[in-house]
């Protein structure tokens, strides 16, 4: 599995510093799917129960994908005003710890709803799908 | 402002979508916390976006320059609502370049600011040049949504060719009647003295040369010759263009027709032009300031226009080309139609210079032994054509990356000055 691993996170690099030197923005996202194909299959593999790093790996990849894009953007080469970067830093730093902490939330209600049976599990499969939709709805504004 | 998705958006909502479904069916709830953080920002940032309804105006300093000045511009950017970046993008014309400033930036403007930017330009080329044409960017605190605008512009900055230093043009073998600059072959009343005659009867008692007449025991008066000005009519040769890293045979074409110009019609001369080439144009010729302004607009819309038909001078209507005029023709050599022209004029009677706009420092010959021979024989080409101009009595003064204009000019005075005048 740790071969397997390692060779999918290779792959995953090399797609990400593919996309940052030929500037596809659209490319970024499949880096960051095969790093998540990977964190899958060790859940899958290893028979983790409930792995609490989890919030923490999808900051890190948030992180990953903020910084790959504005990595993107900046080929452009505006100048821009003193201060700037360290803005976007900042608003970067501050979604990345909302998400952890909303992951947590998240992986708690999971653990919570888990313990309650399968009545949970068809509520937490809806509240899945309502928010999929959500997303797709915000997306095509 | 036309709203957009950056490419955040995609992906962001791919990356949610596959890991909500992912954690659905592989039973893993760390899946869709995987799925958070891009939800959250997804989300966040599509519902906090708002238009920032950005105003821009471009100015400029003037709308005439001349080619090789520096103009100063001014974009004014304001904003309804917050925008934490905004790009703008100036769009140059080739002839246009940037010396301060900056015509790439991205900026941060508050709710009602509003904020001057300095540009300073200087103009490379003389022409038309299409300025304020802006492309912006606006984008939301977590550049998630982008708002873009392509303002078109559509000031014109007119940039005038410069001018050469010439300090004596040519002088046409005949004169108008009219009072000018030029001192005429002809005898009447004038300043510069040409000989003396017998007295005879009606002449002006002042022109008698008192000394010849006591040395001759008869009346004797001198001849002078008038100050009259002359037709002088630049024939543009805008069939083709030999454009090099630095220099360009229409552009000089034109620099020197602006130059003889001003020069011409400082000496209350009447100037005209012809440009010859895909696109026929023509200014009948006339006088004073107007009249250079004329010239010099109409020089600033020169350009190559292919063409293959086969153009002849008698497609120049009569009164553009008055008899009497100084022609002179600036042209490369290059094509055979406005050569044909040249010696079509001057087998017609016409006075004509040809300065020639010397193309081969912009043609380099290739590395092969037969580009190296080609480019010899069109070498020889351009002498045995220059030879035959001269032996139909025309004069080609040849102005190029050594040679100054004065210099070619000069030479052409020179020669002008010992040559018989010829009649074809």
């Amino acid at each position: 599995m740790r071969s397997l691993g390692l060779r999918g996170a290779a792959v995953a690099i090399l797609i990400l510093v593919v996309s940052l030197v030929r500037g596809w923005p659209r490319l970024l996202p499949v880096s960051l799917c095969v790093l998540g194909a990977i964190y899958a299959t060790h859940l899958r593999v290893d028979h983790v129960t409930l792995d609490l790093r989890a919030p923490a790996f999808a900051a890190g990849l948030f992180v990953t994908a903020e910084l790959g894009y504005w990595s993107i953007e900046e080929r452009e080469h505006f100048q821009g005003e003193p201060g700037d970067g360290l803005r976007h830093l900042a608003v970067v730093a501050l979604l990345a710890a909302a998400g952890l902490l909303a992951g947590a939330a998240v992986l708690a209600l999971a653990d919570v709803a888990s313990a309650r049976g399968v009545a949970l599990d068809v509520v937490g499969a809806a509240a899945a799908a309502a928010a999929l939709l959500t997303v797709a709805l915000v997306g095509r504004r | 402002m036309r709203r957009a998705g950056s490419p955040r958006v995609e992906g962001y909502a791919a990356l949610t979508a596959l890991g909500l479904v992912a954690a659905l069916a592989l039973h893993r709830p760390e899946l869709s916390v995987l799925a958070v953080p891009f939800a959250l920002a997804l989300v966040l940032g599509v519902r906090t976006a708002r238009d920032p309804n950005v105003d821009f105006a471009f100015t400029l300093s003037t709308d005439r320059t001349v080619e090789d000045s520096e103009v100063e511009a001014v974009l004014t950017v304001s904003s309804q609502r917050d925008v934490d970046r905004l790009e703008y993008k100036v769009a140059l014309p080739s002839g246009i370049e940037l010396v301060e400033g900056s015509d790439a930036r991205a900026l941060r403007l508050r709710s009602g600011e509003e904020r001057s930017l300095p540009l300073r330009l200087r103009c490379r080329r003389w022409g038309v040049h299409p300025l304020g044409a802006v492309d912006l960017r606006a984008r939301d605190r977590l550049r998630l949504v982008v708002w873009e605008q392509r303002f078109p512009g559509g000031q014109r900055l007119k940039a005038y060719p410069h001018s050469e230093t010439v300090r004596r043009i040519l002088q046409p073998r005949e004169t108008r009647v009219f009072t000018g600059s030029d001192v005429a072959r002809a005898r009447a009343e004038g300043i510069e003295y040409a000989d003396m005659r017998a007295y005879t009867p009606g002449d002006r008692l002042r022109s008698i040369n008192w000394r010849a007449s006591a040395r001759r025991n008869e009346l004797v008066v001198n001849e002078r010759h008038p100050e009259r000005n002359t037709d002088v009519v630049l024939f543009i040769d805008s069939f083709g263009d030999v454009r090099g890293e630095t220099r360009s045979t229409l552009d000089d074409t034109v620099r020197a027709a602006a130059t003889l110009a001003t020069r011409y019609l400082e000496r209350r001369d009447r100037v005209g032009l012809v440009g010859f080439g895909g696109v026929l144009r023509w200014l009948q010729p006339g006088m004073g300031r107007p009249q250079w302004f004329r010239i010099v607009e109409t020089l600033l819309e020169t350009w190559v226009e292919p063409t293959y038909v086969w153009r002849k001078v008698s497609v120049i209507p009569d009164r553009i080309l008055p008899p009497k005029a100084l022609i002179i023709a600036l042209t490369p050599l290059l094509d055979s139609r406005f050569v044909a022209a040249v010696t079509d004029l001057r087998a017609r009677g016409y006075d004509l210079v040809v300065v020639e706009i010397v193309p081969t420092g912009q043609v380099e010959p290739g590395p092969g032994r037969a580009d190296q021979l080609a480019h010899r024989l069109w070498l020889l080409e351009r002498d045995v054509l220059r030879a035959d101009l001269e032996r139909a009595d025309v004069s080609v003064a040849r102005w190029g990356e050594d040679v100054a204009l004065a210099a070619a000019l000069e030479e052409v005075r020179t020669y002008r000055r010992h040559a018989r005048l010829g009649r074809v």
